[in-house]
Order: C-alpha cells, then structure tokens, then sequence
C-alpha cells in the first residue's frame, strides 16, 4: 500500500438482511483516498454512498472486505476507537449541551484536560466563525450556523479522516454555495483527509481533488475532476456528469463512422475496442454548428432552440434521426440565427469525441 | 392557531357548555376548600373561619399513619414504575422502528385499557396466593400493585419526549470516542431526564390517589389515606376530611405544575 494511503478499502461487500429480503448495498468496492485530500463520492440516490461512509466510520461492518486507516487495520475496531470523524446529515448536535460544549465533547470523552478543550474550543469557534455563540444551544441556531457547529465538533478531536454525508443538502442555494467554498477553505487550512458524499455533480466538480462515481453498489470510476468529465469511463458517468450526447457507430483504428453517415478521426481510443460497433460521447458544449451546408462535418437539421441567458441549447437531427443537443454561447443580440428546419453543419475537434467501451 | 376560518370556540352554545362543565367540575372542589375552613362541626352550613380541622387531623395518629403509609407507597411506587417506563421508552424510542411495536404500546398502555376492578381482582388473587407461600404480609404488595399500574403514566410523557429526538445523537456520541457507558452518562440520560422526572410526578400523583386496586390489595391495618378517609367518610362526613383532602389537592397541583413546566416545548 502506498505511504500516502489514508484510507483503504478492499473488496468490500456489504449485505443488508438476509434471505430474500437481502439487499447489496455495496458489491466489491476498492478504493484508496490519499492523505489531505478532498475526496467526493458521488452518486445516485441508493447507490451505497452513506454505507460505504459507515464502514470507515464503524457503524457498520463490511460482509466481507476489509478497511484501512493510515495502514492499519480497523474493519472491526468499533466506531468510538477510529480516529475518524462525521458530519452528519441532519447535524446530530447534542441539544442539551451549548454550542461550546457540543464542539468539546469529542475532546472530552478522550479525556483529555480541560485547558486543552477550551483552547481548542475557542480556536475552533473561530475556525468556523461562530466565537459569538459559544454559549447558545443548537436550537437557537440557523441551519448554517448549526452546520458550522457540526463541522467544528468533527474537526474539533483532529481526525485522521473527516467524512461528510450530504451535509449541505439541507440548506438553500444561497448557504449551500457559502459553505462549499468554507468546507473548501477549512480542507486546506487544516489539512485533514475529506472525504464528501453528495448526489449533486456540480458540487463533486467544484470541490473535489478526486472523485468516485458510484452506482448500485459499485465504484465506477475515480479520478480527479477534469479526467471524469473529459473521459468518463462509461456511459453512466457521462450522462450521470454533466450532459452527454451518444452517437452510435463502427470504429476501425482512429477512423469513426457513424451510423448517420459520416466518418471522422478519434483521439483517444482507450478502453474502448479497436474495431466494431461502439458508443461515443460528446458533451453539448465541445461542438461547433455552422449554417453552411458544404465542407465536411456532420450534416444536420435544427428541431428546436431554447434560451437559458448566457447559453442557447439547439437540438438538432442527424440524418438517421439521432437527436443531439448542441449548447451555444448566446449572442450580444440574443438569437443565434438557428430556427427549427435550419439546414446547418456540425463540427469538433477529434479529441472531444469519447469512445465508450462496449459493456456500457 | 393562524387559521380563523373554523374556531370550535365561536360554535353557537359553545360557551355556555364550556362555563356550566367548568362550573360542575370546580364548584365542589372549592366547596371542599372553603368547608375546610369551616369553625363548626357540620360540613354544611358554614360557622365561620378557622384553621382548627388542620391541626385537629394531624393529631389523629390514624390519618398521620395513613399519610406516611401513602408516601411511602407512592415514593417506590413511583421510582419502580419510572424506571421499568424509562428503560421500555428507550427501547420503543431510541432505535429504528421495527414490527410489532404497536404491540409493545398495547402492552405497556394496557393497564389503562383493562378495567382497574379486573386488575384489581386479578392482583388479589395473585398476592394471596404468594402470600400463603411465603408469609410476607408487608407493604411490598401494595407498592408493586401501584408499580404495576403507574407504568402507563410513567411512559406516556418519556416517551413524548424522546419521540422525534434525532436517533443519530447516539451514534454521534459514539462518533466522538465516547462508550457506551459515557453515551449513556452524557447524550441518553441527560435527554431523557426531564421526561422521567415529569414521569415520576405523575406517577406518583396516579399513586397517591388510589382507591380500588388499594382496598383490594391491602391486608388489614395498611389504611392508605384515600382508604382511611373512605372509611371514616362511610361513617360521617367529617370537615377533618375537609382539611386532608384540601391538603392533598394543594400538593397535586403543585407536583402537576411543575410537570407543566417540566413538558413544556422551550420555544
Ligand atoms: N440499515 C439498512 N437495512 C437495509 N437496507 C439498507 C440499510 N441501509 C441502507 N440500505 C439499502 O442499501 C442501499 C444503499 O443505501 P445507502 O448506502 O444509504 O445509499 P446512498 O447513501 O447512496 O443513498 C439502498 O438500497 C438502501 O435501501
Ligand atoms: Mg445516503
């Protein structure tokens, strides 16, 4: 195992009840999260996501499988022996206990002294910017203050590892933009190991250092941002990450001919078989549309423009009926020019086009 | 209530109802009260002012007994039926939903359902029965007679108040290095202390007020004050009586306030 693994998980398998009431919440996940980084599991509601979460954190132990923390073995160490932290969904703070001692309660239970806790305290109220309500209790807190007090209470112990399930979905766009980028800042300050659940790709792009793409209990792909949304391993990370258009076509060496009719050059072509029928990607945004009807590129009729401000989305058909959604940058004027039966042309650069391998 | 548009209170005849019950319901109480301070002997026509029936009852060693006997009973009583609700609240509450929980209401409520003569009838029987076999005549079966049917009492406010709490807190603690027994000491305990205590109030009050199960129960010479001022009521209505029960309605509405306090949502 690499020396900056800080957590590992091998083969996991997790199985809920039995018999024929089982459910496969997880089915042969492996994974390393690196240390200080943040990592972002994304995926559908159901996936497996809070499970996979509840393993590292102890509340439930793998079927079969194993965890590591920082090398060592910990599959069954039980959850108040981890030096791991959560932050909860619905926040969990103690509602007895003040806003101070919610946040030194981790500290407490370690028993450590009291001139550690309160120094700790304070710099943690700082840390999330709350010193002003060290006496209140969670109830007369807002939802983003009593988030800020979660956070602080899971950081407050310094864990190894700090997990966040859906921590923000609770709160409004407004708040919820605020705390991406505070969650974001109070990572790198102190250089704890992140690792986020969301079910929103926007929110794993914009946060994430790397992040795995779960669906129905298994991990899909990991990688950082930039390498998920440009090659998406298959077809359910392309369409789950930002939108995607599928093409159909044969593909022999770097040469791709569509079913349509056209053929075109490929850039990558890894994963995906070297001859035969496969499925391409291409995102929205990567192609160009012209109104001329000569040259090359793929010929095309426009069905429908629609107009979001800064983008317009023009839904063309190819000549075998495919539907695609090209997005455009709209004009200073507002009207790119395209009406439904717009005769136009379609172009890209050779590398937008993403092979997909066969099994998706 | 934002919403006007239905008001129960604004029903034609509504009011006059609402005074005439309140009026039946209070009327004779304060009757009791004012008797209570009655100069003369008769309960019915009023001589005057004094405290006499006061002090007069105390010297009487047999309420003076009764009182002490009542306490007692329902001091364990309470203590019993508040712990045994505490730990069956935090099974019924502090855990996932599962199958046959409606049941386990069911059985813990049923004293309220069951008719207090059959329980009564039914307790009898089985006290006597370990009676013979082991000769114990004390106060033992009284105070888990009472036990027994303040349970429901006990519960009904722990369980109001640990319904709804977050059932993460726990896991949440456990999260946080505490064990099991800090979780308990730290998160679970301190939650639920002020339903129990509200629990312990009431139960306690249920306890004291006991008539049917008692005099089914008790042997002879073990007069609970409800008992005694049955008996000596049969014999004739003494203002002495008066004075007892004024006294115990003063340490119900005390003990009943401070549960008001007690379970009252902080806002
Ligand atoms: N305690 C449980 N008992 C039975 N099934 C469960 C339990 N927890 C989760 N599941 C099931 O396991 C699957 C994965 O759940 P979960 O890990 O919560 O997904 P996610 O967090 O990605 O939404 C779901 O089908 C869910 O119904
Ligand atoms: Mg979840």
């Amino acid at each position: 195992m690499p020396e900056d693994t800080a957590v590992e998980v091998r083969d996991a398998r997790k199985v809920y009840g039995q018999g024929a009431g089982a459910v496969t919440a997880l089915d042969g996940v492996s994974l390393g999260i690196r240390k200080s980084e943040f990592f972002t599991l994304l995926g559908p509601s159901g996936c497996g996501k809070t499970t996979l979460l509840k393993l590292i954190a102890g509340f439930e132990s793998p079927t079969t499988g194993q965890i590591l923390l920082h090398g060592s073995d910990i599959t069954f160490d039980p959850p108040n022996l981890r030096p791991v932290n959560t932050v909860f969904q619905s926040y969990a703070l103690f509602p007895h206990l003040s806003v101070a001692d919610n946040i030194g309660f981790g500290l407490k239970m370690q028993g450590r002294p009291k001139s550690e806790i309160s120094e700790t305290v304070t710099r943690m109220l700082a840390l999330v910017r709350l010193d002003a309500m060290a006496d209140r209790k969670p109830g007369q807190l807002s939802g983003g203050q009593q988030q800020r007090v979660a956070l602080a209470r899971a950081l407050a112990p310094s864990p190894k590892v700090l997990l966040l399930d859906e921590p923000l979905s609770a709160l409004d766009l407004q708040l919820r933009k605020e705390m991406q980028i505070e969650l974001k800042r109070l990572q790198i300050e102190t250089g704890i190991t992140f690792v986020f659940v969301t079910h929103d790709q926007e929110e794993a792009l914009t946060m994430s250092d790397r992040i795995g793409v779960m669906q129905s209990g298994h991990l899909l792909q990991v990688g950082d941002p930039r390498t998920i949304y440009t090659r998406p391993a298959n077809r359910f990370v392309a369409s789950f990450i930002g939108e995607s258009n599928f093409l159909t076509g044969t593909v022999d060496g770097n040469v791709f001919t569509l079913d349509a009719g056209p053929r075109m050059e490929v850039g990558q072509t890894d994963g995906a078989p070297a001859t035969g029928k496969v499925t391409a990607a291409i995102r929205p945004e990567q192609i160009r549309i012209t109104s001329a009807t000569l040259g090359d590129g793929i010929p095309a009729t426009v069905t429908q423009t629609v107009y979001f401000g800064t983008d317009t989305h023009c839904r063309v058909a190819l000549a075998d009926g495919t539907e695609i959604t090209v997005r455009l940058q709209s004009p200073a004027s507002g009207d790119v020019g395209l009406h439904p039966g717009s005769e136009v042309t379609l172009k890209f650069e050779p590398g937008a086009l993403i092979l997909l391998p066969k099994a998706a | 209530m934002a919403d006007r548009s239905f008001d129960i209170a604004r029903l034609p005849g509504f009011a006059t109802i609402a005074v005439t019950i309140f009026v039946l319901l209070y009327l004779p109480i304060a009757m009791l009260v004012i008797f209570s301070f009655n100069a003369g002997d008769n309960v019915a026509i009023w001589e005057g002012f004094s405290l006499r029936w006061y002090p007069e009852a105390w010297a009487n060693e047999a309420v003076k007994q009764a009182t002490w006997r009542s306490l007692q009973i329902a001091t364990c009583a309470a203590i019993i039926a508040t712990t045994v609700a505490t730990m069956a609240a935090l099974g019924t509450t502090r855990r996932r939903q599962t199958r046959g929980q409606s049941f386990v209401y069911l059985m813990i409520n049923q004293p309220l359902m069951v008719p207090e003569i059959v329980t009564a009838v039914a307790l009898l029987i089985f006290f006597s029965s370990i009676k013979v076999a082991t000769g114990y005549q004390g106060l033992g079966y009284l105070i888990l007679a009472h036990a027994a049917f303040c349970i429901p009492f006990a519960y009904l406010p722990i369980r109001a108040r640990l319904e709804g709490m977050d059932l993460s807190l726990e896991t949440a603690s456990a999260d946080l290095y505490a064990t099991r027994w800090q979780t308990f000491r730290h998160v679970t305990l301190p939650l639920v202390m002020p339903g129990a205590i509200a629990g312990l109030m009431l139960a306690f009050v249920t306890s004291l007020d006991d008539v049917v199960i008692t005099l089914f129960v008790k042997s002879a010479g073990q007069d609970t004050l409800p008992t005694y001022m049955l008996a000596q009521i049969r014999r004739s209505v003494s203002a002495e009586v008066n004075a007892i029960s004024t006294l115990l309605l003063l340490l119900t509405v005390v003990l009943l306030t401070a549960f008001f306090l007690l379970t009252r949502k902080r806002t």
